[in-house]
């Protein structure tokens, strides 16, 4: 791909003759630096997972979030250029908040991921009048976790600014193996407590770092109660079980 | 009308007429009293209402007692027109008051009456609303009202028109008061009321 | 009138008057699984009929009417926007909207202009999430109300006591007031209600629309009123 690099990579919003944007690919090859981040979709609620890296002893790993609250019953979980994902957790956050001000009612997973998206695209010079909110595209994808009248769901974004449902789904680096491990494992009635461990396995599979209740990061979002994120003695029970499973 | 708050209503039924006021005086929004008479006997088979401004009430019935000294009975329809005529006495200077008049004649058929503060009458064969609540007594009387009620049945409708009308309006209620004119007896009863 | 600082005084003769009230009366009676919504069809102004057929009434989804009254151009125009956001709302969430999100869009777009308001008495009713009958009263600046049973217009001073007796059960004694009405009930003291205020009120009357809103859909009934 870098190859066929010219020209056409210095406009954000220009197309090259073969009809690629090539910011915006490189955003995606963004994702992939960051560290590993995982979803999985069960019938019971979605249950997401990250790695933390911790660089350096003297790093507060719990200064490190990956996983953010959205709305009570919308949770997302994020690679690649974190500090992007502020701009555009905050705009999720407020679309939230909107919803539920005009409708009185929490807004569709569905919905919440599809304004997320309409976000990813409008980068380079506002259209009519418009002020431009950024200059590139952004250099990050999230994992949006979230429970409606549909049920549980996990949804993809990514800079291009496509929406995609997944069942299970890794993002970042190392996420191709982890995926091929995640499509071995995943069964359509799948429990939310197996969910937990798979995820661990998986992460604990593409770690470099030996798995440590401070250096991963999980949480689920169910029915009824919504987002919460897993203290460190909950992930402790979840690593005893992932070690009693091997 | 407004200044004191009153809800005043008086009903045809067979060989018998109900007439029923609220009890509130009030001073704009401040209530002064809750048992004010507005309904008055006149004779034993007439009454008088006098909704409107509370001292024209009392002065207009003071009068009204002055020149009944006739040692007969009037008859309702006469009594009204003499109330016209004092009101109208005062065409440039009126008393704020739109009087009811309901009583049974001397065959005991029913005669009911309302008329404007300048005493321009209206006849009426249903009933006859008036006050700080009209509206509210119109809508009920014109959906409870029907003819030829006995006189229990005139009381339990001109009841409830009275009490859903002024609980409806801030100015009058503090409970009520129903006349039912039978050609034998009146029969007077205290209504209770939300005192709000 | 405005004083000139030399003592003058100047007219001003025409002030903008950007509000009429075009009378008419709507209300709406919430059941155990369905909802009567009823108006008349007379538009006026003053003492002036500018028409005997204006439904005043409109569906917003298969389960919400809204129903209105006030300045007839506003309460169009707001029927207009209920409407488009309705539609867009089904677009965009791929889902009807609910009565309850589209009460709260209500209430938000009447505070939108809290201060140039529409002139409107909206009444929002139909069948909720949960199948019940439900009723939403507003004034013209969205202060908002679930109510099981609302009447406004011109001759709700007449109504509204009336439907406190037959349908809150006010001023009873030994009766169940949370009761609510049967079908047949409601409708016919919609109708008694229009009846009776038509025969005093005179910018209600020509035709009564009721809206019965239930599991199987709208159902809509006419009846003429008093042509005078």
């Amino acid at each position: 791909m870098f190859l066929t690099r010219s020209e056409y990579d210095r406009g954000v919003n220009t197309f090259s003759p073969e009809g690629r944007l090539f910011q915006v690919e490189y955003a995606i090859e963004a994702i992939k630096l960051g560290s590993i981040a995982i979803g999985i979709r069960t019938n019971e609620g979605v249950v997401l997972g990250v790695e933390k890296r911790i660089t350096s002893s003297l790093l507060v790993g719990s200064s490190i979030e990956k996983i953010l609250e959205i709305d009570t019953h919308i949770g997302c979980a994020m690679s690649g250029l974190t500090a992007d994902s502020r701009t555009i957790i905050e705009h999720a956050r407020v679309e939230a908040q909107n919803h539920t001000f005009t409708y009185e009612e929490t807004i569709p997973v569905e919905s919440l991921s599809q304004s997320i998206c309409d976000l990813a695209l409008r980068f380079g010079e506002g259209a009519h009048g418009e002020k431009s909110i950024m200059s590139r595209p952004f250099g990050v994808s999230l994992l949006v976790a979230g429970v409606d009248e549909k049920g549980p769901q996990l949804y993809y974004t990514d800079p291009s600014g496509s929406l995609v449902m997944y069942e299970a789904k890794a993002i970042g680096a190392g996420s191709e193996g982890a995926q091929v491990e995640l499509q071995q494992s995943y069964y359509k009635n799948i429990t939310l407590k197996e969910a937990e461990v798979l995820v661990l396995k998986v992460l604990k599979q593409v770690m470099e770092e030996k798995l440590k209740n401070t250096n991963v990061q999980l949480a689920k979002v169910v029915p009824k109660t919504g987002y919460s994120i897993y203290s460190l003695g909950e992930l402790e029970e979840i690593i005893a079980r992932l070690d009693e499973q091997e | 009308m407004s200044y004191n708050g009153t809800a005043i209503v008086a009903m045809t039924g067979k060989n018998c007429v109900a007439i029923a006021a609220d009890k509130r005086l009030g001073q704009q929004f401040l209530t002064v009293d809750m048992d004010f008479q507005k309904i008055f006997p006149i004779t034993k088979k007439t009454y008088v209402g006098l909704p409107g401004l509370a001292t024209d009430v009392q002065t207009l019935y003071k009068s009204n007692m002055y020149r009944l000294n006739e040692q007969r009975d009037i008859e309702p329809k006469a009594f009204a027109h003499m109330v016209s005529s004092t009101l109208y006495e005062k065409r440039f200077g009126p008393y704020y008051i739109e009087p009811i008049v309901a009583g049974l004649d001397k065959n005991n058929n029913p005669y009911i009456c309302g008329m404007d503060l300048l005493g321009c009458m209206d006849v009426a064969h249903d009933f006859i609303v008036a006050g700080s609540a009209d509206e509210n007594l119109k809508g009920m009387c014109e959906n409870l009202w029907e003819a030829d009620l006995e006189p229990e049945d005139l009381f339990e409708t001109i009841s409830q028109a009275l009490l859903n009308a002024v609980d409806r309006d801030a100015l009058s209620g503090w409970g009520g008061v129903v006349h039912i004119i039978t050609p034998n007896e009146v029969i007077t009863r205290h209504l209770k009321a939300r005192m709000d | 009138m405005l004083q000139h600082k030399d003592g003058s005084v100047q007219n001003h003769q025409h002030g903008w008057e950007p509000y009429v009230d075009n009378g008419g009366t709507s209300l709406a009676i919430a059941g155990e699984d369905f909802c009567v919504i009823a108006s008349d069809t007379r538009q006026s102004e003053g003492y002036s009929i500018n028409t005997r057929f204006d439904p005043k009434i409109h569906k917003i989804t298969d389960k919400i009417m809204l129903a209105t009254t006030g300045y007839s151009a506003d309460a169009k125009r707001l029927t207009e926007v209920i409407k488009m956001q309705t539609e867009r709302y089904f677009y965009k969430h791929e889902k009807n909207m609910e009565s309850h999100a589209a009460a709260q869009m209500l209430s938000v777009i009447l505070y939108q202009k809290r201060f140039f308001p529409y002139y409107v008495f909206p009444i929002l009713a139909g069948i909720d999430n949960e199948g019940k009958g439900c009723v939403y009263s507003y004034d013209p600046v969205g202060n908002m109300e679930r109510v099981t049973f609302q009447v406004y217009g011109s001759a709700s001073g007449m109504i509204q006591p009336f439907l406190d007796s037959q349908v809150g059960f006010k001023n009873q004694q030994n009766v169940d007031k949370t009761r609510l009405l049967t079908k047949e009930e409601a409708i016919s003291i919609a109708v008694d209600s229009f009846t009776a205020a038509t025969e005093r009120d005179i910018y209600t009357g020509d035709y009564l629309e009721i809206y019965i809103v239930d599991a199987n859909g709208i159902h809509r009934e006419q009846k003429p009123l008093k042509f005078d």
